[in-house]
């Protein structure tokens, strides 16, 4: 009966350890599928898990649904950074990048595509790949991350076509301007830099802890997160939440956060943001705080909105709104979530929080 | 003129009738009898009838005369005066007449009246007599059926029957002759017999007797010739015992074991017998030794078949006792509880040597009225131990054994049926008699062949060999990695008391050469005083701070930074690690909500334990995580990003040698330390 068990694993080891893996477990990323019906969501132990967002948004929602549907060991170290396209899921951790068919994931088959390593200089320590950025109209990828440069690859033939030089530390975050092919790109360094694709230059540098304004040495001079959403941009990290008119490289509204920001994102005529703490703050342009929506994680590092409409009829909800700052908008609320339009907000916990609204935390998927 | 002188001579008459009369008697009664004059006899002489007749003519007459009287008077004249007085003498004739006969007649009913009751005494007298013979005949008749009623003694006797008294009864006792016809000869003749039987059954008895006496006596003699030869095979025996020892062969030893080992209930005898036998096959330190007296327990008459005889004889038992006695309730109760509490007179005793020849000394009872084991352990060591303040609870008898398979803390008793029992005599767990009985693991049970399903409760509970063989491997070894385990923490104890964190040379590779920060204090907590604490609210929610765990608080300290360290020992250690919360005092209070450097420290000792275990069997776990503590500290208070602004040296300067400061969107510090090479990378 119970000699089966060997004596060195008595009953109750394993449940203690798989505890204290939950405990200490944080979640780095989130996709949504392409179908919006799925969540993939990365830990530090390099496992992805699916959940499904229908299951556990329908009306007959049990404790399982909030489970994940599916979990697989993707990497080695943490994943850092997951995008989506069509058919593929991406992720990333310590220094390559994986590619994941959708279809296959879904039927539970977790065997990987293919694998990708950046051409690094040989070092003593692999570098990790911290955000991972689609560049839809050139069909390519974008990898920043450890070792101080930008990765582009052609997703059509899986090459590296160039690396962008020119951050001193490593990159922490990515943002495309979609007008123009220019990238963002923020790091250690507490610089951001604008990069042109096809020229494959550094066109422009803010070096945010610069500004007297939004500098505070106590924090580092690190850039967390950043968005961008045409002329303006906003960033967070060491220095302060900030937007920044582009043209001008002048920041124009610092947000009064003192806790460091570790995601960012343009919402209709917001802004939301995470980080230290554990709430998802909604800003207003002119640098008002318009709520703080408390979550049950301590800290949060990714914030995901699901932009797929459920119904063809939602569409509008999403559409990017395109205006400078001062502009007076109603924010329509609850009504543009929908079905499957959530926010979901994770970090360092393993449960990823699922806002239903922007009022109040739904509730919780757990790894 | 002939009334006047029937007057005149009437009244004379009377006077001499009356006063001559008594005159006579007074001058002579006798001579003047026969003439005396008597109205009572004349009476007799009378007829009644003739009176009657006189006496109706009499009144006619007088009313004739009153009548003609009345006429005279009427009529009046000179000569009616004379007529009258001739009427008035006649009347008076009749007047007398009239008083003779009202003599006469009162004289009669006097007479009559005599008679009358004359009569009537003799009615009386024959009636007395009648009643007089009608009690004796009822007298009579009752003795009569008093008579008939008599039963006689001889009724009672069973006598044989009437064919077989004709059969075998000599003929000059059953008289067939007389017998035959008359029925009361006839039971005569049978009790006779009856009689002459008895007799010589009697003799018979008799005869027995002398003979059982007899044999009594040789039985006697023969016993006496025994007991005389035991002496003589004992020293026989102890004549051996050298040449037993000699030779290796303590069959002698193993014989009296055996012979005490009947005596043991079930489940000890189970136990005794699979641990004799796991002895032998594969642990040859381990010894088996019974304790207790066996009187007693031969006194119990080997009643503990099964639990049922158990349970009718605590009855008994109670039942006794309340019949003896009649005490307070509170002392009646006592006593039940004491009774259903009652442990065997024999106890098992397990000897298990380590390999530091430490001993681990484990009781095992039996508590007969619940069927179910205990067992007290006690280690001991060959080297006098300093006890740590800290480790007061590591080596004690209550906690030594708790959880050695998972949750079995030995506080609750593991057969359903002892809680019914509870309720009976008002105990309400057996959590309070622990520390005195021992206590109930469930491998105790296990390891003595009980088993308890929880689902379906048994009747009654067998001891069963097989179940107690198949965990003995598994529990021994378990028992023995305890007390090694515990006895290794008790080392370390020892040391981090003294803010020596005690890495052995063996481990010496997991930590860089220099490391800065100190332990300063190890004390022990209590259970209360850690779930209150604020950083360890994760913890108690993950529910891994049960109270079977044992908690201690660590304080590691560089310069101002002052780390705090809430540590969670499990039972299980090492196999289950130390769980360890932080909180850093350093330009404010950080923990794991605040700082993922924090967070990412506790799982670097708690994730990633098994890297720190050391060699085998780990139990040095609790000093590298101690010490990987300190490390860590270091690491993070040297990579601390220096402030520009403020003027001054860094309090903490970078001596670690690091390939980067920080890496991730977590900006996690390089807590990896490189071993040989002695640089600290990331994870």
């Amino acid at each position: 009966m119970e000699r089966a068990v060997p004596y060195t694993v008595p009953l109750g080891q394993r449940e203690v350890f798989q505890a204290l893996q939950r405990l200490h477990m944080t979640i780095f990323s989130q996709s949504v599928s392409p179908c919006g019906k799925f969540l993939a969501s990365g830990n530090n132990y390099g496992q992805i898990a699916i959940f499904s967002l229908s299951a556990a948004l329908s009306s007959e929602a049990k404790e399982e649904s909030k489970k994940p549907i599916v979990t697989f060991q993707a990497h080695d170290g943490p994943v850092y950074s997951m995008v989506s396209t069509d058919r593929h899921l991406f992720s990333a951790g310590d220094g390559e990048v994986k590619a994941w068919l959708w279809v296959e994931i879904l039927k539970k088959g977790c065997k990987e595509l293919w694998r990708r390593q950046p051409p690094y200089r040989t070092s003593l320590e692999v570098p990790e790949i911290n955000a991972l950025l689609l560049v839809p109209k050139e069909n390519s990828l974008i990898l920043a991350g450890g070792d101080c440069q930008l990765h582009t690859m052609d997703l059509e033939t899986g090459t590296f076509t160039q690396a962008l030089r020119g951050h001193t530390d490593y990159i922490h975050c990515l943002a495309l301007r979609e007008r123009n092919p220019e990238v963002l790109s923020g790091g250690e360094d507490g610089a951001v830099r604008l990069w042109d694709l096809r020229m494959a230059k550094e066109v422009q540098t803010i070096e945010v802890y610069k500004h007297e304004e939004c500098s505070r040495p106590h924090n580092g001079r690190w850039i967390g997160c950043l968005a961008t959403d045409s002329d303006w941009m906003v960033c967070g990290g060491g220095p302060a939440l900030t937007l920044w008119h582009l043209r001008s490289s002048t920041p124009t509204t610092i947000f009064p956060m003192w806790a460091p920001q570790k995601h960012v994102t343009f919402y209709q005529d917001l802004i939301l943001s995470a980080g230290q703490g554990p709430c998802v703050n909604q800003w207003q342009l002119s640098g008002e705080l318009k709520a703080q929506v408390p979550g049950s994680s301590p800290g949060l590092l990714s914030l995901s909105l699901n932009q797929q409409p459920a119904a063809p009829e939602c569409k509008v909800g999403l559409a990017r709104s395109c205006g400078g700052p001062g502009k007076p908008r109603v924010w329509a609320g609850s009504s543009l979530f929908s079905c499957l339009q959530v926010l979901t907000a994770a970090g360092s916990s393993c449960r990823v929080d699922v806002f239903t609204n922007l009022g109040y935390r739904a509730f919780s998927l757990s790894f | 003129m002939s009334s006047e002188s029937s007057k005149k001579r009437k009244p004379k008459v009377i006077r001499s009738d009356g006063a001559p009369a008594e005159g006579k008697r007074n001058r002579s009664d006798t001579e003047q009898e026969g003439k005396y004059y008597s109205e009572e006899a004349e009476v007799d002489l009378r007829d009644p009838g003739r009176d009657y007749e006189l006496y109706k003519y009499t009144c006619q007459e007088l009313q004739r005369l009153m009548a003609e009287i009345q006429d005279l008077k009427s009529r009046g004249g000179k000569d009616v005066a004379a007529e009258i007085e001739d009427r008035r003498i006649q009347s008076c004739v009749h007047f007398m007449t009239l008083k003779k006969l009202n003599r006469l007649a009162h004289i009669r009913l006097k007479k009559g009246r005599d008679q009358t009751h004359e009569a009537k005494q003799k009615v009386d007298a024959y009636h007395l007599q009648l009643q007089n013979l009608l009690y004796e005949v009822m007298h009579l008749q009752k003795e009569i059926t008093k008579c008939l009623e008599f039963k006689s003694k001889h009724e009672e006797i069973d006598l044989v029957s009437l064919e077989e008294f004709y059969r075998e009864a000599p003929p000059d006792i059953s008289k067939a002759d007389i017998t035959k016809g008359d029925p009361h000869q006839q039971t005569l003749a049978r009790l006779d017999w009856e009689l002459e039987q008895r007799k010589r059954l009697a003799e018979k008895y008799r005869e027995c007797l002398s003979n059982k006496e007899k044999i009594l006596k040789e039985i006697e003699v023969k016993k006496e010739y025994l007991s005389s030869l035991q002496p003589r095979l004992n020293s026989i025996m102890q004549a051996s015992l050298p040449v037993q020892e000699y030779l290796f062969m303590p069959y002698d030893q193993a014989h009296k074991q055996y012979e005490t080992a009947r005596h043991l209930p079930p489940p000890l005898y189970v136990l005794f017998v699979q641990a004799t036998a796991y002895g032998q096959a594969c642990d040859k330190t381990l010894s088996v030794a019974i304790e207790g007296s066996v009187d007693e327990a031969k006194a119990l008459f080997k009643p503990h078949e099964d639990s049922q005889d158990d349970e009718s004889d605590s009855d008994a038992e109670e039942e006794q006792t309340t019949k003896r006695r009649r005490p307070t309730l509170g002392v009646q109760l006592d006593d039940k509880r004491k009774e259903m509490l009652k442990r065997h007179p024999l106890s098992l005793m397990l000897d298990l040597k380590c390999k530091d020849d430490s001993v681990l000394h484990l009781t095992f009872y039996y508590l007969m009225n619940l069927n179910i084991m205990t067992v007290k352990a006690k280690v001991t060591t060959t080297t006098e131990l300093i006890t740590p303040i800290s480790a007061g609870d590591l080596l004690s008898p209550d906690s030594v054994l708790s959880c050695l398979y998972p949750g079995d803390h030995g506080k609750k008793t593991p057969n359903p049926a002892n809680q019914y029992q509870f309720d009976k005599v008002g105990i309400l767990t057996l959590r309070d008699y622990v520390l005195e009985l021992g206590h109930p693991y469930l491998w105790v049970q296990k390891l003595g062949g009980l088993h308890f399903p929880k689902e379906h409760p048994q009747q009654t509970v067998i001891a069963d060999h097989s179940l107690s063989a198949s965990h003995m491997e598994t529990t021994m070894k378990l028992l023995k990695t305890r007390v090694q385990s515990r006895l290794a923490l008790h080392k370390q104890f020892a040391s981090l008391e003294h803010g020596i964190i005690p890495v052995t040379s063996d481990c010496q590779y997991l930590f860089p050469a220099k490391v800065v920060s100190r332990l300063v204090k190890w004390v022990t907590i209590a259970h209360e005083d850690y779930m209150e604490l604020p950083f360890t609210k994760d913890i108690v929610e993950a529910g891994l701070a049960g109270d079977t765990n044992l908690y201690y608080m660590a304080l590691v300290e560089r310069g101002t930074a002052k780390l705090q360290a809430a540590v969670v020992l499990n039972p299980g250690y090492s196999s289950i690690p130390p769980i360890f919360q932080l909180c850093l005092n350093w330009k404010g209070e950080k923990t794991n909500s605040n700082d993922d450097n924090i967070r990412a420290m506790e799982s670097e000792v708690n994730v990633c334990y098994t890297e720190l275990c050391g060699p085998r069997p780990g139990h040095q776990l609790l000093t590298n995580q101690l010490q990987r503590l300190c490390v860590l500290l270091d690491v993070y208070l040297e990579t601390e990003s220096h402030d520009d602004s403020v003027e001054g040296p860094k309090e903490f300067p970078q001596e670690k040698m690091c390939l980067r400061l920080f890496r991730g969107p977590s900006r996690m510090k390089p807590f990896k330390y490189n071993h040989p090479q002695g640089f600290f990378s990331h994870r």
